[in-house]
């Protein structure tokens, strides 16, 4: 086990374990080798004395045995008539006959007077005195007699019984060789090694019979005649092994005594501790083993929901709450993982409410600069993968610090709520619309181009149109947006909110409503912005003039029609040349304000020429914004109204490019101009990528081919063509067709033959001052009787 | 039964004749019955009486009685009174002679032509036990459980001798002389009988 795993939980509790078992078993092993030994040694003395008793009653049985056996022989009529001959060979035949019958090794016949008739072993000895006196002693009393003797250095069991006829007329006795046999029948049953020793008169001990394997007998030689003359218990020590030793004596006769050795090995006596010891061994082993096993399990049952937990609390702290802790069982486990959770769903509702009050504007609800910053730079970061356009809108509210001054902040309060369920309400939900602070609010457009974007600027303006209700009080509050998309305008998220600021405050300072960014807001920021102011001021101060330049009725060669041309002089700079305010002020917005301007003093300029009975009408330019809002028809028949111009005095010339942002919106005002008996007129057509299918849709009543192609159509084929195709469709249309750029009289004519209906151009008149083109058209009146003079 | 057995004289012997009461005692002194008392003139000369015929039953498997004296050369018959076989033998060297398996009256009584004790013995019954004692003189006489046994004899001197089957030692003969009056002996028996075999 390497130290780093010692740490982990469950090593260290399979290690408690493993060494508390260990210690209980190796106390216990040495318990049982320890008490083994001694209660072995206390065991094999008692066994001993026990097996010693078990042996004298197997030799008692045995020799019961064999003198019932011998009776029975010398209860034979046969035997007993052989012995009653007094026949020495007839006794002697008989005595090893009947003798065979039992097994017997020898058999001895005595007389009465205990004098040896006959004896197997010895058939020449006759008439001595039969050796074992005691023995037929014994028979006399108990009718049958025995004991271990030897006879020629042999044990027997000699078994002496008298021969009955019906009194005793003899003796018989009967002797069986003790052999390696009976001492292993005797072991079989007492469970001790039987050796037979016979202790000669001389003293000479022999070994006869016995359990013990050979090199034993040897060793039990050679210690020999000492471990036999120590009568009683010890221990004797064979080949390194010790044997506790009982050595009783079994019979004695005139040849000497016969000992048997009784021996119990040490080592067998502590074979059942030994064998104890060994199982307790595999038991260690083997309950180390399950110990580890079930250690391992229930520390991994501990362990691993706690490594989930810890898991699950990672996670919570990378701030994923959505992994929620398995509840299993009802132990402290289970208990910690459902108090787990319930702290999860406590911190993961306090973060919630944390993020709400840090990312959320309290007052309206949206969002706050912080988060809206947020969800912008996860959605540039995610449109930077997908490619798809952000776009980011910066709106402030015109006059909110006024209602703010003058009704109070409550009030205050109370339009930036319904601002803010305004923007809501429009917004779709996957746009973010949030409070950056003050009246300043920011809409997170994810899938939004510039142009789409522009759509929805003009939304919200108009949705801001509408008044809120102040303390019953109806209160117009304008806005102003400014637009920056991803990737057109920049790829980060915070600058693309700093370009939309840019924006937003060039459309307020154009009183335009909203502004697409445009990277020469930044380049020549102050310029420009001195330029906007400027051109606020020349609206104001009047700097601005109109000049009106004449459109020939080629049919009648009659001047009917002018065009109102804005021109700029700057106090110091002098004439400012629309090509360098005009698309400036189209994409600040301030294009309104410069509409209005032209609008007012053009329809002004009608009504009093009206008034002069100079019988003219005036066109003028009006920008795709104009057409976004109703202003400009408010205005149109407000002013129409108020200096008695009739209406169809009053011609707006619209680019073809300027109804493509939102056709729908643009159809609705030019329908409405219409309506108020308005002249309309395409400028530039042909420039634009308009279809003839939408162009019938168009209220108008004149198109203008634009200069580009008639400066040049005499020379060149293809311009004439345009030129040509484009009268013929205006015609076949149902429309009056103006040239402009006509610049000599090659060109009038060339378009007179083309059937144009108008024509405007230097070498008409070049646009001029009120006062001038008054006089020209006068001077022009007066010739008008010629035909002939309006060609010169 | 067992242990010595004290003779007393009773009586004077008679002249012409007289009887002799003996009595056997144990050791203990208790009577001893089944011992033979005979007696044999001291001058050796035997009359020439004619033996006389004696029987031996067995009953219920068993000698009946337990001891007979006979004179020497008498005939025995030993009537079989049981209903079932058995086998008299007997190894004594006064007479060897088996009587194989028979039934009521073997064909032919046994004649004991030695003197001395016969101890007889069953081969089908082991614990039969019965003895004949042979004697050469006409005078003898068995002890009755009174243990007392009476001897008529002719004047005259004589060894008074007695014998048990259970006798440990032969005791020596007790002189008497008989002149008319009764004479009397006690003899006190050593005896020393063998474990009884159990019937079966
Ligand atoms: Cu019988």
């Amino acid at each position: 086990m390497s130290l780093p795993k010692l740490r982990s939980l469950q090593a260290r509790i399979a290690l408690f374990f493993v060494i508390l078992l260990i210690t209980v078993q190796a106390v216990l092993v040495l318990l049982v080798s320890v008490s083994g030994e001694r209660i072995a040694k206390d065991r094999i003395a008692q066994d001993l004395l026990v097996g010693e008793r078990v042996f004298r009653r197997l030799i008692e049985q045995s020799n019961r045995q064999l003198a019932d056996a011998a009776r029975i022989l010398a209860a034979d009529f046969g035997f007993r008539t052989a012995i009653a001959t007094r026949d020495y060979g007839t006794i002697v035949s008989v005595l090893a006959n009947h003798g065979a019958r039992i097994d017997a090794n020898v058999v001895m016949l005595a007389d009465l007077d205990r004098k040896l008739l006959a004896d197997t072993l010895h058939p020449e000895q006759r008439a001595t005195e039969f050796p074992f006196p005691d023995l037929i002693a014994l028979a006399e009393r108990d009718r049958q007699a025995s004991s271990i003797v030897l006879i020629d250095g042999k044990p027997y069991q000699v078994v002496v019984v008298p021969v009955l006829a019906p009194v005793p007329i003899a003796w018989v006795a009967m002797g069986f060789v003790i052999d390696d046999r009976v001492a292993h029948d005797l072991r079989a049953v007492a469970a001790l090694h039987v050796t037979f020793l016979s202790e000669r008169r001389n003293g000479r001990w022999t070994l006869h019979a016995s359990t013990l394997p050979g090199p034993l007998r040897a060793a039990l030689i050679e210690s020999g005649s000492a471990a036999g003359s120590k009568v009683g218990l010890g221990f004797v020590k064979l080949a390194g092994e010790e044997y506790e030793t009982l050595a009783p004596v079994l019979g004695s006769g005139p040849e000497g005594n016969v000992v048997a050795l009784l021996q119990r090995s040490l080592r067998e006596s502590l074979e059942p501790f030994e064998r104890l010891r060994s199982i307790l061994l595999v038991m260690t082993l083997f309950s180390i083993g399950m110990t580890i096993a079930g250690s391992v399990l229930i520390a991994r049952s501990v362990s691993r929901p706690v490594n989930r937990l810890a898991t699950i609390a990672r996670s919570i702290r990378d701030g994923d709450y959505s992994q929620k802790a398995a509840v299993e069982g009802q132990d402290e486990i289970g208990e910690l993982a459902a108090s787990f959770n319930h702290m999860l769903d406590g911190i993961s509702a306090r973060e919630e409410e944390i993020l709400r009050l840090a990312y959320e504007d309290t007052l309206t609800a949206l969002p706050n600069r912080a988060m809206f910053l947020d969800r912008l730079q996860q959605a540039v970061l995610t449109a930077r993968r997908t490619n798809d356009p952000v776009s980011v809108m910066m709106l402030d509210l015109d006059r909110f610090k006024v209602i703010n001054d003058s009704l109070g902040h409550a009030a205050g309060d109370q339009v930036l709520r319904e601002v803010a369920h305004r923007l809501r309400e429009l917004l779709r939900d996957s746009d973010t619309v949030a409070r950056l602070g003050g009246d300043e609010f920011a809409v997170l457009l994810p899938t939004g181009t510039s142009d789409g974007v522009a759509i929805v600027a003009q939304r919200i303006l108009r949705t801001l149109e509408a008044p809120i209700m102040l303390e019953g009080q109806p209160v117009d509050i304008g806005a102003s947006i400014g637009v920056a998309s991803f990737p057109e305008h920049d790829d980060e998220g915070d600058s693309l909110l700093r370009h939309a600021d840019v924006a937003m405050y060039v459309a307020k300072r154009a009183n335009s409503g909203y502004a697409i960014y445009d990277p020469r807001y930044e380049e020549g920021r102050q310029t420009q912005l001195s330029l906007l102011s400027e051109l606020r001021r020349a609206v104001e101060n009047d700097e601005l003039s109109l000049f009106y330049q004449p459109k020939i009725d080629l049919k009648t060669g009659m001047i009917r029609r002018a065009e109102a041309l804005v021109r700029w002089i700057h106090p110091t700079r002098g004439f400012v040349p629309p090509v360098e305010f005009i698309p400036f002020a189209e994409q600040t917005g301030y294009i309104k304000r410069v509409t209005r301007w032209v609008v007012e003093r053009a329809v002004q300029q009608a009504g009093e020429w009206h008034r002069d009975r100079l019988d003219i009408a005036i066109s003028v330019n009006v920008s795709t914004r104009d057409l976004m809002s109703n202003e400009l028809v408010d205005l149109v028949a407000a002013l129409l109204q108020k200096h008695a111009v009739p209406a169809e005095q009053l011609c707006l010339e619209i680019t073809e490019s300027s109804f493509m942002e939102d056709p729908a919106r643009a159809l609705e005002t030019l329908g409405r101009l219409h309506a108020l008996g308005v002249r309309l007129s395409v400028d530039d057509f042909g420039t634009g990528y308009s279809s003839l299918a939408y162009l019938k849709k168009l209220p108008v009543e004149e198109i203008k081919i634009d200069r580009s192609f008639v400066m040049h159509m005499v020379e060149d084929e293809d311009d004439a063509i345009i030129v040509r195709s484009t009268i013929e469709l205006g015609h076949n249309m149902g429309l009056e067709v103006v040239a402009e750029g006509v610049e000599d009289h090659s060109g009038m004519e060339f378009l007179k033959r083309l059937g144009c209906d108008q024509v405007q151009g230097y070498y008409i008149s070049k646009p001029l001052p009120t006062p001038q083109f008054v006089e020209w058209l006068k001077a022009r009146r007066a010739v008008e009787q010629k035909p002939e003079a309006a060609s010169a | 039964m067992r242990a010595l057995v004290p003779v007393v004289l009773l009586a004077a012997v008679e002249v012409d004749a007289a009887a002799v009461s003996a009595m056997v005692t144990d050791a203990a002194g208790a009577p001893v019955p089944e011992a033979v008392i005979y007696a044999l003139p001291a001058s050796g000369k035997l009359p020439a009486t004619a033996p006389r015929p004696a029987v031996m039953d067995q009953i219920n498997k068993e000698f009946v009685p337990f001891v007979i004296p006979v004179q020497l050369g008498s005939s025995v018959t030993f009537p079989n009174k049981d209903n079932i076989r058995h086998h008299v033998y007997s190894f004594s060297p006064a007479k060897i002679f088996d009587l194989k398996l028979y039934s009521g009256k073997p064909s032919s009584p046994v004649v004991f032509d030695k003197p001395g004790p016969v101890a007889l013995g069953c081969n089908i019954h082991d614990w039969m036990v019965g003895f004949v004692y042979v004697v050469e003189s006409p005078w003898f006489a068995k002890t009755a459980k009174t243990g007392s046994a009476r001897l008529d004899l002719p004047d005259g001197e004589y060894d008074l001798k007695v014998w048990h089957p259970w006798l440990r030692a032969e005791l020596p003969a007790q002189r008497v002389k008989v002149s008319g009056t009764d004479a009397q002996a006690s003899f006190r028996v050593d005896l020393n009988p063998p474990p009884k075999a159990t019937p079966h």
